[in-house]
């Protein structure tokens, strides 16, 4: 008897924490969809409408009128699904050397990567503006992709993953007769799937809504992404909020999207990586 | 011998792995890198096209480094994000274990936990400062209306100097948690369940497993988990420009807030490299740190 | 382990500077390869086009604005093809970026030798992009019939570099509506800003969130309000600060003792993050000084009665003059130039252009001419239009300096601390001068 009473407890306990925290995380993002179906005279309204009176998709209009949105999603995913994709490959390849293979250098060069994350982007845009003019690179989409080859904190993440995995599998594979190839795409991919779905998500998240390089080095409309196109709202409606609030949540959608995918590939990888051992 | 060649091997096993993000660092980082160092040597306004010979034109030493160090502007946005550090690291560490252990509990609704929690790391910064200039304002927005409901009187948090930073650390907490609090409970599911059957057949308490087992084995994730949200939180930019721009009266005046504006309001690009090379400097002293403090207690499978 | 730390630090330095040394020599080879390259490409792309008919070679140019974003590339783009017609071997590749992204976007393409031909620039922006040596001299470009003002203002050291766009002024709107209930008078061109603070405290006393008047203390307004007192920032020569003046102080009391004093102004906190158009069009707010484009957007917000008059001043009428200029990049080919130099003028001189910018109701041309404007003057509301050319007459001018952006950043701070009631107007200003002393070397 006490025993299930003290887990009813703790069940009561766990979700009065966890339902005070979603409220807490839902809040700002409920806000702001009932933001956007507000007409601009209900912004101001007080006593503040916890749900408007007047629901109204004006500011979706708006949005809608102002941008050719069919080629800015597709210019935006083809930018951010060929960016993630080689941030994952390079970034993995170069944690798997640091952390598996543990050649002579590697802490130095963690070292170096680290380093590099420690200056602000906002010093280095106009030199690296100017590298990409000098390779004559400007105004491609392959000089707002290829930065994605190099990417420390990709690397950081999966190098202390994979340190907290054990050599076995390495052992176990070199024993097999596996090179090295063979092992990082057979067995050190697959295992670390988790961590590579949150990389995907995180990864795809940031080129989708990186603006500022892309707006510096594409000049021709017809390559403009979307989140550049929204951006111009924040500088055109500042006040506006349902107009804004309306724009945000157009550009999240696809990213929310991608990431129920990555959810339930990420629920089998966790599985998977759980019956080592 | 045999130990030498064993390490040429690791070495040319290593090459082609590590070859794109060497690559990638030295053309797309290194490069860049370089050329503001250069630049914070120099006078340079950051208009008009940049050339070697313009730039070494324009050379005047370390006089940037004296004048920041001099005025007082650059301490007080270190204080400033220090300020921002101090209360952001243990809300952040906080609220990402609890997120973690929530969804660690396998309870049901942790499906939904997941995909809640992680909204508003899938919003951009840029929309979720937005967002949340719009959710503290003080007459119209939905935190002050929460607080009324407790009978709390809401501070003016974005106009008012005392309040503008606590803000800000509101929305960062937010925005961030869900990315450590998922990233954490990925550490969590990866540790093997054997270790505390083993536990549990010797006997162990909670707090034995907790200290001898879950602690040990998640120190690579935590470690991963102090080190980027110090670097990056002693970056912050987006959501001060968007939210306060700096103010109100400079109270949320940061480093690279103060680096963006020198740079392209001011046109004074020397000097906001010169200010970027700085506040590298006391992130890497403090990463050395940590880097040499995590011998005490993260602990490397091998 | 030390060792091994220094080492990485080592290698990091070698690296770079090895690096660099090798980076420097090929970057010459491929900036002469892109020239060539985009020379070729643009006489080839502008070859297959049917007019072939003229002598000039056939040129392709582009031009960078932030005027025409969030609703106006439509306007824009008609007037380009009205040019076009003109001067069919032009093309002109249009690209609108919005303000907020748009100079450090410029200032970046620039440093990097790939700035747009020519290209649309802000008055406060102007005078530094000229002191860098990279605007083009425009003085051979045919200036007749532009507003001598305006040209002025475009003018650094004595050269002209810029050509005015459009114009636009600031004066008082006020909602009638507000004023009937209050049973007062409307304002007229006679009012002084005395007679504005008693109408304010009137409209105030209608309600709790009723205000008299919003007028933000900030930099901008604060240079013209200096003015309406006869005060200015710098000395005749703008060899020095006159920040601190006895007219300046008065100016900056009155400002701030809307807020504190009468409240007749809402203080940051009553506004909660609101904009003050907002408020204004929400029917809550008795008068605002701003800017002549807001016209389009009041016409269709506004649910009461509204009119304007020139902006009361106090000693003398002081009123704002906002100006956007066209300039052409120095580092464009000499071809570029001309062309580029051809299309600003058009846009800013021509009948047609003029037309279609007033037929959009887009901005005012900045034309002398004021017949061509009347079909501007016939709109309403508001009715007393005539109000925007009158304040013509008492305009005063941002005092352009190099330094522009970080003294308007130090004043505004340092007048809000005032208007806050953080300390009195002459501490504000006090400590202003002495920032700006501090920072800003004046020539």
């Amino acid at each position: 008897m006490r025993r299930k009473r003290s887990g009813l407890l703790s069940n009561i306990i766990f979700y009065v924490i966890s339902v005070a925290l979603a409220v807490m995380v839902v809040i700002p993002f409920y806000w702001m969809i009932i933001t956007s179906l507000k007409s601009k005279g209900a912004l101001m309204a007080l006593p503040i409408q916890w749900i408007p009176r007047h629901p109204t998709l004006q500011s979706y209009r708006k949005v809608f009128s102002l941008f050719p949105f069919g080629k800015a999603i597709l210019n935006s995913l083809f930018v951010s699904i060929t960016f993630t994709v080689i941030t994952v490959l390079s970034s993995s390849m170069a944690a798997f050397a640091i952390a598996k293979i543990r050649f002579k250098g590697a802490g130095v060069f963690f070292r170096m990567y680290l380093m590099s994350m420690m200056i602000p982007t906002q010093i280095t845009l106009i030199p690296l503006f100017i590298i990409m003019s000098r390779l004559n690179l400007t105004n491609t989409y392959t000089s707002v992709i290829s930065p994605s080859i190099f990417s420390a904190f990709s690397i950081f993440l999966l190098v202390q993953n994979l340190r907290s995995l054990p050599d076995d599998f390495m052992e176990a594979a070199r024993i097999d007769g596996a090179s090295l190839w063979t092992t990082f795409f057979r067995v050190i991919m697959p295992m670390e799937k988790p961590v590579l779905a949150t990389l995907v998500i995180t990864t795809f998240m940031g080129a989708w809504n990186d603006y500022l390089w892309p707006l510096v080095m594409l000049s021709d409309k017809n390559k403009m992404t979307l989140t550049l196109a929204l951006n111009t709202l924040n500088g055109q409606y500042g006040t506006e909020y349902n107009v804004l609030m309306a724009g945000c949540l157009i550009s999240m959608i696809p990213i929310i999207v991608v990431y129920i995918i990555a959810q339930t590939q990420m629920k089998q990888g966790i599985t998977a990586g759980g019956v080592k051992g | 011998m045999a130990m030498k060649n064993k390490e040429r091997k690791k070495i040319i096993q290593a090459i082609p792995f590590m070859l794109p993000s060497i690559a990638g660092m030295v053309l797309f980082s290194l490069l860049p890198m370089l050329i503001a160092i250069a630049l914070s040597f120099t006078g340079w306004s950051g208009l008009g096209k940049f050339s070697f010979s313009m730039v070494s034109k324009q050379f005047i030493g370390l006089e940037n480094y004296q004048r920041l160090l001099s005025k007082g502007e650059f301490w007080t946005a270190v204080g400033h994000v220090l300020y921002f550090v101090v209360l952001y690291l243990p809300l952040s560490f906080f609220f990402s274990m609890l997120v973690a252990l929530i969804l660690n509990s396998g309870r049901k609704l942790s499906g939904l936990y997941r995909i809640l929690y992680y909204i508003p790391v899938l919003t951009s910064w840029v929309a979720a400062s937005l967002i949340w200039k719009w959710v503290l304002s003080s007459q119209y927005g939905v935190f002050n209306s929460i607080l009324s409901i407790f009978g709390m009187q809401g501070p003016d948090w974005l106009t008012s100097k005392y309040w503008a930073m606590p803000g800000i650390v509101l929305a960062s907490v937010w925005k961030d948690m869900g990315f450590y609090g998922l990233y954490i409970f990925g550490g969590l599911r990866t540790i093997d369940t054997g270790y505390y059957e083993a536990a549990q057949i010797d006997g162990a308490g909670k707090w034995v497993t907790l200290t001898r087992i879950t602690i040990p084995l998640l120190s690579p994730t935590l470690f991963y988990c102090l080190i980027m949200s110090l670097i990056n939180a002693f970056q912050i930019f987006p959501q001060v420009q968007i939210m306060t721009g700096g103010g109100p009266n400079g109270a949320t005046q940061v480093p690279v807030e103060r680096i963006y504006t020198y740079a392209f309001s001011y046109f004074k690009m020397g000097y906001a490299a010169a200010f970027s090379w700085l506040l590298f400097l006391i992130i890497l002293a403090l990463t050395l740190i940590q880097l040499k403090a995590q011998k005490a207690w993260v602990h490397y499978e091998t | 382990m030390k060792a091994k730390r220094l080492v990485s630090m080592g290698l990091a330095v070698v690296l770079t500077a090895g690096l660099a040394a090798c980076g420097s020599s090929q970057n010459k080879s491929t900036t002469e390869q892109t020239a060539n390259e985009n020379q070729t490409e643009t006489a080839e792309s502008v070859s297959t086009e049917p007019n072939d008919q003229e002598s000039e070679a056939p040129v392709t140019i582009t031009y960078a604005n932030f005027n025409a974003s969030g609703g106006n590339e439509e306007t824009l783009n008609k007037m380009y093809e009205a040019f076009h017609k003109a001067y069919p071997n032009i093309t002109v590749e249009i690209e609108t970026i919005a303000m907020n992204d748009y100079f450090t976007t410029m200032q970046t393409r620039i440093a990097g030798g790939t700035g747009p031909d020519c290209l649309e620039m802000n008055i406060e922006n102007f005078g530094t992009y000229a002191s860098q040596g990279i605007l083009e001299d425009l003085s051979g470009a045919g200036t007749e019939g532009m507003n001598q003002t305006a040209l002025e203002a475009f003018q650094y050291d004595g050269t002209q570099y810029g050509l005015p766009e459009n114009f636009s002024t600031v004066v008082l709107v006020y909602n009638k509506d507000l004023f009937d209930k209050a049973g007062i008078d409307y304002p007229d061109d006679n009012w002084t800003r005395d007679d504005v603070d008693a109408a304010a405290a009137k409209i105030r006393a209608l309600g709790d969130d009723i205000y008299g008047i919003y007028q933000p203390v900030t930099y901008n307004e604060f240079y013209k309000v200096a003015a309406q007192y006869g005060g200015s920032l710098l000395n005749s020569d703008k060899s020095a600060f006159t920040i601190n003046s006895e007219e300046n102080v008065a100016a900056l009391q009155s400002m701030a003792d809307r807020v504190q004093k009468t409240n007749v102004q809402p203080t940051e906190e009553q506004m909660g993050g609101m904009g003050d158009w907002d408020l204004f069009e929400s029917g809550r707010l008795g008068m605002i000084p701003t800017g002549t484009w807001c016209f389009n957007t009041f016409k269709d917000a506004c649910g009461f009665n509204w009119d304007i008059c020139v902006e009361p001043g106090e000693t003398q009428k002081a009123t704002h003059f906002f100006a956007n200029a066209l300039v052409v990049n120095k580092a464009a080919s000499a071809e570029a130039k001309a062309a580029a130099q051809k299309w600003i003028t058009w846009l800013a001189s021509s009948a047609e252009a003029a037309q279609i910018r007033l037929d959009a109701g887009w901005d005012l041309p900045a034309l002398d001419d004021t017949g061509k404007l009347s079909s501007y003057l016939e709109q309403t509301p508001p009715e007393h239009r005539q109000a925007v050319f009158d304040s013509l007459n008492y305009i005063v001018m941002p005092p352009v300096i190099n330094d522009y952006q970080q003294m308007s950043d130090i004043i505004t701070d340092c007048v809000s601390k005032a208007a806050k009631g953080e300390c009195t107007a002459k501490e504000a200003l006090d400590d202003a001068q002495s920032k700006c002393e501090a920072a800003i070397k004046l020539n």
